[in-house]
């Protein structure tokens, strides 16, 4: 049994401090790693990145988190992840790290930014101006990076731990003229065609919190304004996984 | 537009998501934001409770709230709450 926790857009400020840190005080008992799907910051700047490791010192598991929107808007990024990943958390960038639980099994987290562009039918083409070009093939690198990160895991389970939306589904109560903004259909293709037993994001505050890929994989917006607590826990059975679909996508059980 | 006309809900409320997207104060883009009948009412889920009166604070500038022209600011903004021990999701 594997169980991991997943939150996102936690948009820590500078008046943050002291604000999450009770919410996590039992996630090291329910969970083996904690997953952050972007988001993590208000404005991407360093200092906030320090009040952020301040919230998270309480927890004893490993952190794994990808950036979001907000943690670029000062063109600090690169100081932002400096600063998280000197405190001990696993910054992903169309890269991987693999969690190994108690009972042996082995997670493997694909992560990676995304960007928007749209679904299928109403989305972006790489046409016309420059910078709409430019736009679209954004989201076409942070795809491709997105495919061969979860394609090289080995592990028992893979996640794909996004900012962005693959899915329109976990996007319903959000504004349809604004869907473009909030993700791009590339990401599902990824991660479909790489396979993954679950794909995590942020972004989306009003929308929804379960859907899944046209190829099957569960998908859950996990923004703090959607899922109402400090975190979600997922739990995988002991069984290998090999990456399949279900064949109906909301199958999993709550209890 | 005449300047003496009052500006029309569509381009107000563009404009006070345009000005919480870019004030240092703010730098919020998931506020939901209403015109009509003079007031400006706020809605959704910020990350602190300073975030919610700062955003509070941007819009009523932006909109004279003070004066008698101004527009009326209903702030129903919620802020997150950092509660934890909601229910396992078991992936079969």
């Amino acid at each position: 049994m594997t169980r991991i926790a997943a939150v996102g857009d936690i948009h820590v400020g500078p008046d943050s401090a002291g604000k999450l840190a009770p919410g996590f005080r039992h996630l090291s008992e329910r969970a083996d790693a904690l997953l952050i799907a972007g988001d993590l910051t208000r404005r991407g700047t360093p200092h906030e990145g320090e009040i952020l490791l301040g919230e998270l010192a309480g927890v004893d598991v490993p952190i794994i988190a990808v950036l979001g929107n907000h943690d670029v808007e000062s063109d600090r990024q690169d100081e932002l992840v400096a600063v998280l990943e000197e405190g001990g958390v696993t910054m992903l960038d169309g890269t991987t790290t693999v969690v190994t639980c108690a009972d042996g099994g082995s997670v493997g987290v694909a992560g990676v930014k995304g960007f928007g562009g749209g679904f299928a039918g109403a989305c972006g083409t790489a046409f016309g101006e420059r910078v709409m070009k430019e736009f679209v093939r954004e989201t076409e690198r942070e795809a491709a990076k997105l495919k061969d990160a979860l394609t090289s895991l080995e592990t028992d389970h893979r996640i794909a731990l996004l900012h962005f939306s693959p899915i329109e589904a976990t996007l319903a109560g959000e504004r349809l003229e604004i869907f473009p903004f909030l993700g791009s259909y590339l990401l599902a293709e990824a991660v479909d065609t790489a396979g993954a037993d679950l794909a995590l994001h942020g972004h989306a505050h009003h929308g929804s919190e379960r859907g899944v890929t046209p190829g099957g994989t569960r998908v859950r917006n996990v923004a703090q304004p959607v899922i109402g607590e400090s975190y979600r826990v997922y739990e995988f059975a002991a069984a290998r996984s090999n990456g399949a679909a279900p064949a109906t996508g909301e199958v999993a059980a709550v209890h | 537009m005449s300047p003496d006309r009052p500006i029309p809900p569509e381009y107000l409320i563009t404009h006070i998501q345009q000005a919480l997207g870019q004030d240092p104060r703010a730098r919020e883009l998931g506020v939901d934001v209403a015109v009509a009948g003079g007031r400006v009412v706020l809605t959704g889920t910020v990350a602190t409770s300073a975030q919610r009166l700062a955003i509070g604070e941007v819009v009523c500038e932006l909109v004279d709230c003070e004066a008698p022209e101004g527009h009326e600011v209903v702030n129903e903004l919620a802020v997150v709450e950092a509660r934890e021990g909601g229910p396992v999701e078991e992936l079969a």
